[in-house]
């Protein structure tokens, strides 16, 4: 008897952390897509604009411009795979240190329903950040 | 120097895999001169990993550009400083680190029982050995040999990311790494126990400070990492959830559970397999962390490289250390027997039991969040990732009911509490935690996860408080001493157990002062010399921020800095001066990126934290234009959070206190129920 009361005790944490991953993940997850398959989910599905995305690409050189005199970055992005797949991406804070107008970036937030890519946080993606391959260094 | 130390890591594994080898045969057979082998050759492998250790710092003092290691992570600008601290600067190098730390500890295990537990050591011996021929192995056959040279000679290297030249940065990974290594000698002595068939509490007991003294270099080593954070990251948290985080704290947390289930086992004779499984599971814990932070395989800010082979001989290690262990605990498993059973829930064992089950639930949803994009893409297709908001969600309310526990368990009764034990441990303590609540309440503190957080340290150092002030008073009446006297022996007379509530007391602060983030402040505004911003804390204080004017000077102070520009903020509290805050941007000669330094004031209660978040004309700035000096700046206010680094000390010195040998070490004291019988009722 004794015993059956401890087990539902255990039983109790298992469920408790299990309620806690299984709520925290549909709350908070994020899609990881690439341009081509963000444009294509959007298109699909409209539900789609008020979903937090991650979508990596790269910005096209000279596209940006900020906004002066007020903490607003517009610039457009393309993908990576398939550069034809563009969108315009508008940015209300500071930008990371690491940004350039030709840099591979990470973007999180969502695409608004007017097609511009309303991001909260911006991240740069330097390949050579912390490593770099014996052939870089020979170049 | 950097030939001979090639040479020497080559020579290691032989000598490591007679070793091991030596010491497995030497516990089968008890053949004294093969376990004598196998123990020198313990120290013989010391002394060639601190060969090729040297070598490789000799290769970096001596700008040996010709070698792929030290062209990747040095250059002949890096202050001497730096160049040593390149040995663990990236993968290769760490990973013989990693080995060298190893057969230190080793060689310190070996040395402190040569005389003594023999029946353990030869099998102590061939796992540490066998652990060791792994890192050897990966070093020279998984395209991560530190002495690996390039078909050329280039003029200089690449040099050091400027992020990891800090003085944190340089001590935060060794300490990690002591924790990790330090945490393979109770692994050791787990499996030994499972292989000599001595399955009782006494491997427990003989590593106990093994297992405290890494617990301590982890939980250093991640506040460290956590203080990098804040001072150099220039984000303004400490915490950031990253893969390489996790895969530090994951260790700490099994660790933190085995630390007190064994207490259960010790006392109680209870939780034998499941200790085992606590010590396999942080050991493996400890390579997975050397693993993830070293192979890349999720994409991190701390990921160093991408190898595949690595990845492979790395998941193939784990696995067979998981397999083997697996194989020795169900051969063992008649005599792994529980010798008692829980009560009551109303117990200290229940208390433990249930740390131990959240502790491992902790660590199962940093485990599955930091995963989560793995598994989702294997079983989806779609790459889905969770971040901070998961972690954060997830694990403050199992923070709290740790809490909670860290109150409970240590002043609860073994086997059942009584209605009286609860009513005399913990009412005034509970009140005193619900006063603490009412009056935060009452003066407008109105977050439910930090006002619960606050309310439930108020309790834990209550009871912790209380138990010192009974203990001493119950020891100055029986033994007729001043109180003062009577506390010091009090505490030196039983270390663990005043040491552990310390511990807690450190663990309560740091709590609190990560609860203050529920109340950070945070402003951003683009600003001209001359204008002002305004943020009130929550302690009510009025901060004034006036932007100075920035200024740039080139490539003056350290050698590798191109240039810096450093913006002055004047900040005033309640409109007093208060001083001027810099907060800079730099360029470095050896990366593209601009770095972050940012402006800190601290205060017991809060820090104030500005960040140059954006210059505006970046040129203009260069030239020192008067006409260009607008830039970004974020101001954030962050309650309690010198709390995080004051309870880190508080958390070392307890930990110093339970690991201080003791004098009278074997005398009856060291069991902790015995020696304060007014506080333990049964």
């Amino acid at each position: 008897m004794k015993h059956g009361r401890f087990a539902i005790g255990l039983v109790g944490v298992a469920a408790v952390v299990s309620y806690l991953v299984w709520t925290g993940v549909s709350n908070t997850m994020v899609y990881y897509l690439t341009p081509t398959e963000l444009m294509a989910k959007a298109s699909s599905d409209p539900t789609f604009h008020d979903v937090g995305v991650k979508v990596s690409g790269k910005v096209i050189p000279g596209s940006y411009e900020k906004v002066p005199g007020e903490l607003l970055h517009r610039f457009r992005v393309q993908g990576l795979q398939d550069p034809s797949v563009t969108f315009p991406v508008e940015y209300r804070d500071a930008l990371p240190d690491t940004f350039t107008d030709d840099a591979q970036v990470v973007l999180e937030g969502r695409l608004r329903a007017d097609g511009v890519f309303e991001a909260t946080t911006v991240l740069t993606k330097c390949g050579s950040r912390y490593e770099a391959s014996p052939d870089q260094l020979a170049g | 120097m950097t030939v001979l130390g090639e040479f020497a890591l080559w020579l290691a594994l032989p000598l490591a895999i007679w070793g091991g080898v030596l010491g497995f045969v030497g516990g089968r057979t008890q053949r004294g001169e093969l376990i004598l082998s196998a123990e020198r050759s313990v120290y013989g492998i010391f002394f060639l990993l601190l060969l090729a250790s040297a070598g490789v710092v000799a290769a970096f003092l001596g700008d040996k550009f010709q070698y792929w290691y030290v062209a990747s992570y040095s250059n002949r600008e890096l202050e001497t400083f730096y160049k040593v601290a390149g040995l663990w600067a990236g993968q290769r190098g760490s990973l013989l680190f990693w080995a060298l730390l190893l057969s230190f500890f080793a060689s310190v295990c070996v040395w402190l029982n040569r005389k003594k537990n023999r029946e353990f050591m030869p099998y102590v011996v061939g796992v540490l050995q066998a652990i060791t021929v792994f890192f050897v192995v990966v070093l020279l056959f998984a395209k991560v040999n530190p002495f690996e040279r390039l078909p050329f000679t280039p003029a200089n290297g690449q040099g050091l990311n400027p992020q990891l030249q800090n003085y944190w940065m340089t001590i935060h990974p060794p300490t990690l790494y002591l924790g990790f290594t330090s945490f393979t000698i109770p692994f050791a002595f787990a499996i030994a126990a499972l292989l000599n068939g001595r399955l009782d509490a006494r491997w427990i007991v003989l590593t106990r400070r093994w297992t405290l003294l890494s617990w301590l270099f982890l939980s250093v080593g991640i506040v460290l990492g956590m203080r990098w954070a804040y001072e150099e990251l220039g984000w303004g948290g400490y915490w950031f959830w990253d893969p390489v985080e996790n895969a530090s704290l994951l260790p700490w947390l099994t660790a933190t559970a085995f630390l007190h289930s064994i207490q259960i086992q010790e006392h109680r004779g209870m939780l034998k397999v499941w200790n085992m499984s606590l010590v396999v599971l942080t050991f493996l814990l400890t390579v997975f962390a050397t693993f993830l932070t070293r192979s890349g395989l999720i994409e991190s800010v701390h990921s160093f490289a991408e190898n595949t082979r690595i990845a492979i001989i790395f998941l193939a290690f784990l696995g067979s250390v998981t397999a083997f262990a697996l194989v020795l605990v169900l051969y063992r498993l008649p005599s792994l027997r529980s010798e008692n059973r829980i009560e009551s829930f109303f117990s200290r064992e229940a208390a433990f039991l249930f740390n131990n089950l959240i502790l491992l639930g902790a660590a199962f949803t940093v485990m599955w969040g930091t995963l989560f994009p793995l598994i989702s893409e294997a079983v989806t297709g779609e790459k889905v990732s969770v971040g901070p908001p998961f972690f954060n969600r997830v694990n403050i309310p199992i923070g709290l009911a740790l809490l909670a526990l860290a109150g409970i368990g240590p002043v609860i009764a073994w086997r059942r509490a009584s209605r009286r034990n609860l009513k005399k441990n913990f009412f005034w303590p509970a009140l005193v935690g619900l006063g603490v609540g009412a009056i935060l309440w009452a003066i407008g503190a109105r977050h439910p996860m930090a006002l619960l957080t606050w309310a439930l340290g108020a309790f834990v150092l209550t009871i912790v408080g209380v138990e010192f002030w009974k203990g001493t008073r119950a020891r100055a009446r029986i033994e007729g001493e001043g109180y003062a006297p009577a506390f010091y022996h009090l505490v030196t007379r039983n270390r663990r157990r005043w040491g552990g509530y310390i511990v807690h007391v450190g663990i309560v602060v740091i709590f609190m002062g990560l609860a203050g983030a529920a109340y950070n402040q945070d402003v951003r505004k683009f600003m001209e010399p001359g204008d002002t911003v305004q943020v009130r804390s929550p302690f009510g204080e009025q901060y004034t921020l006036t932007y100075q004017g920035i200024s740039s000077s080139v490539g003056r102070g350290q050698r590798n800095l191109l240039w810096q520009a450093v913006a002055l903020v004047d900040v005033a509290v309640d409109g007093k001066a208060a001083g001027t805050l810099t907060t800079e941007k730099r360029q470095y000669v050896t990366s593209q990126q601009l770095m972050t330094e940012v402006g800190i004031r601290s205060t017991p209660w809060e820090d104030l934290y500005v960040i140059l978040s954006a210059v505006d004309n970046v040129e203009g700035v260069l030239r020192n234009d008067p006409g260009a000096q607008a830039v970004t700046l974020q101001v954030l206010i962050k309650p309690l959070v010198g709390w995080i680094w004051y309870g880190g000390l508080v958390l070392v010195f307890g930990s110093l206190i339970a690991l201080w040998p003791s004098v009278e070490r074997n005398r009856p004291a060291e069991q902790e129920t015995t020696d304060v019988p007014a506080v333990v009722s049964a």
